[in-house]
């Protein structure tokens, strides 16, 4: 098995591991061998995982702004070999072979990626997402974060502006850098990020991070974040640090905007980076984002640009389109009409109404258009 | 020549969210949005007050609400598929099981009654025009397939001999209910097309939508008859004057107009909101001023009456 040494950059901060992770795999390890060596006819080896939580037992904290599970009975599903289906077998078996290889990082103080354990075996486990899924209820079921499991996603999101990260008194990142992508670090408990030179922060699909937009806007300096879609932990941790720094410094308040595409992904992209994602419901209290403003993209908006501009900015929704945003009306604390963003909700059933999506990039694409209507939109929502 | 009509009141905020669709009757205004109540406000005292909620009509919020002459009957439809048939006994709305239980088959999007409330349209998100008969336990009576184009909005004509279908790529099709035919095919817009309305003699049919132009089209020929340009944005809604002398329009960027039919001129704009207004239908004269109501994104029911002596 391939796995990683420590690089001085992601070496694990001084976190004594969890005793509950060792206790947790232990308990397992150990049940299946168990199992295993008592007579066939009584072997019956299984795990058990914690249940996510359904979106309608979820609520928005109200001191926090994250998305967390209602206190409710806990429900758990246990996967059992041969199981009585095909897939609960096969299941088991990915379950049982994720654990092993966090058991084998834990053990030889080594971080793997969610990358590494899924090329051991691609045509096994079938695609990323399973692995990932596992790997989430497994945290989960623990009831620790991932990087507890020696596990952390390659980083992907990116960070350009003026922003400086430091840890123990050296400047280790300076985004002002626009010739190169900087991808944003794991956060350290003493670091410190300084971004008292921003007068804004975007959170914006990938390509405007690494055009200097941040250099020339009429709003004045400031950060472009993107997490390349749906953020992951580092870079929504990233965010909610600076926001828990700016919330401290009392002064000022730096705005936080989000642009999205005015679709059901686009829309919750944004959910994602404000309030955190159903996935990781027991560490979204340490990655919202409860300042997040909405700048676009809307509807609305692309019906004022149409005005200006030649090409139409909207699209006819697909099927699965529409389905999507059926069920994230359903019953969710976020999207539901009497829920806490009722402007969102608003917006997926326009998109119903008109059966239309829009795209940033098609502004992007219209020469410069898009940087205009940003700077427009910045000064619109101060 | 220009007409003048007069905010006549506003029930604000009447929903929490978007105002999709409202209905007239005699005696009040439906109103369905994306909350999931249908709220009844009474046009018989100018205060519009609210009357009455429909609770937990649709969990997921409401897109078309459409009613009959007689007023006794309303239907609505929901986001989550669902369309339900309300009844109107002494001026107080309730659920009509009966015939709601007949309807969780029927796949519609956006819907249409005949004047009577026997018969409901409805035409679907793959582009089928259908008809069913609600005083025959809902069964389905016509069911027309057109070129698979999303069904955005259909009108039956006040005589009941029409049907006609707008859908998102541009198409507007009239159909003859008497034998299922369809005469025309009209061309002309190209754009999605957002609201349909046969005029009240049956003889003009009014389409429009993102176009932003309104075409008039005879419904005995299929030739456009004229284009009403003024609009600057998605047109949304149409509807009749009931003696069919104007033409109110409304569109994505607040503005509500009036055309008058016989000079092909629009006659008035209102703007009081920049919002998209959804939904806009002449109130039934009644023995007074004309006047009209309004819904849409700014949540509120306008109320608007012709402006007399002038």
């Amino acid at each position: 098995m391939a796995l990683r040494p420590i690089s001085p950059q992601i070496a694990l901060p001084g976190v004594t591991p969890d005793p509950s992770v060792r206790a947790y795999i232990d308990d397992a390890l150990t049940a299946l061998i168990r199992e295993l060596t008592s007579s066939p006819a009584d072997s019956q080896p299984s795990i058990t995982l914690r249940c996510r939580v359904d979106p309608e037992n979820c609520i928005i904290n109200p001191i926090n702004g994250a998305l967390e599970a209602v206190q409710r009975k806990e429900s758990y599903r246990t996967y059992s070999w041969p199981g009585n289906t095909a897939y609960e077998s096969w299941k088991f078996t990915v379950i049982i072979r994720v654990l092993s290889m966090i058991d084998q990082a834990l053990r030889e103080g080594r971080l793997i990626s969610k990358r590494d354990i899924y090329y051991i075996d691609p045509a096994y486990f079938q695609s990323q997402a399973t692995v990932n899924s596992v790997i989430d209820d497994l945290a989960y079921t623990i009831g620790v974060n991932r990087l507890a499991l020696n596990v952390e996603a390659a980083g992907k999101g990116l960070v350009a502006g003026t922003l400086r990260l430091i840890r123990e008194s050296r400047v280790v990142l300076n985004a002002q850098s626009v010739s190169e992508d900087n991808l944003i670090p794991r956060i350290q408990d003493t670091d410190e990020i300084d971004v008292s030179n921003a007068r804004w922060i975007l959170a914006v699909f990938h390509r405007l991070v690494r055009n200097s937009y941040h250099t020339r806007a009429l709003a004045g300096e400031g950060i472009l974040i993107t997490g390349k879609g749906y953020p992951d932990i580092c870079t929504r941790r990233f965010l909610h640090r600076i926001f828990e720094a700016e919330t401290n410094r009392n002064q000022r308040r730096l705005p936080f905007y989000a642009l999205v595409d005015g679709d059901p992904h686009g829309l919750t992209i944004m959910s994602t980076y404000k309030y955190g994602s159903l996935a990781h419901l027991h560490e979204n209290a340490e990655l919202s984002l409860p300042p997040l403003q909405w700048l676009g993209l809307k509807i609305a908006d692309a019906a004022d640009e149409t005005q200006n501009s030649s090409g139409e900015l909207s699209f006819f929704l697909a099927a699965r389109d529409r389905k999507k945003i059926v069920s994230m009306l359903r019953r969710s604390p976020i999207w539901a009409s009497d829920g806490v963003e009722p402007e969102w909700c608003a917006e997926l059933q326009r998109m119903l109404m008109l059966n239309v999506k829009v795209e940033i990039e098609k502004l992007y694409d219209d020469g410069g258009s898009l940087e205009e209507w940003i700077d427009r939109k910045m000064f619109r929502q101060r | 020549m220009s007409r003048q009509y007069l905010a006549w009141g506003t029930a604000d905020n009447a929903h929490p969210v978007d105002i999709f669709s409202v209905a007239v009757t005699d005696k009040s205004v439906l109103s369905a949005s994306g909350a999931p109540s249908i709220k009844v406000h009474s046009t018989l005292d100018t205060e519009f007050p609210l009357v009455q909620s429909l609770d937990g009509a649709h969990t997921l919020g409401c897109h078309h609400i459409v009613t009959g002459a007689k007023g006794t009957r309303a239907i609505s439809a929901g986001f989550a598929g669902e369309v339900k048939a309300w009844s109107c006994q002494d001026g107080h709305w309730s659920a009509d099981q009966v015939v709601s239980a007949n309807l969780t088959n029927v796949d519609a999007w956006a819907i249409a009654l005949s004047e009577d409330g026997q018969y409901l349209a409805g035409v679907s998100q793959d582009g089928h025009v259908r008809v069913w008969d609600l005083n025959d336990n809902g069964t389905q009576i016509r069911d027309h397939e057109t070129k698979g184009s999303f069904g955005t909005c259909i009108d039956l004509s006040p005589d009941g001999k029409f049907i006609a279908s707008g859908h998102e790529n541009g198409a507007v099709y009239i159909f003859k209910t008497e034998d299922g035919r369809m005469p025309f095919s009209l061309s002309g817009l190209v754009k999605p097309v957002r609201s349909v309305a046969f005029s009240p003699g049956g003889k003009i049919l009014a389409a429009a939508g993102d176009s932003k132009v309104i075409v008039l089209y005879d419904t005995s020929s299929g030739l456009q008859i004229a284009n009403l340009s003024g609009h600057s944005a998605w047109i949304l809604s149409l509807s009749w004057s009931d003696s069919g002398e104007y033409l109110l329009s409304s569109s994505f960027d607040g503005k509500v107009k009036v055309w008058s039919i016989d000079t092909k001129a629009c006659v008035a704009t209102h703007s009081e909101t920049e919002k998209a207004v959804w939904s806009a239908k002449w109130l039934p004269k009644a023995n007074r001023s004309e006047g009209f109501a309004t819904g849409g994104a700014n949540r509120s029911i306008a109320f608007y009456r012709e402006a007399t002596g002038g």
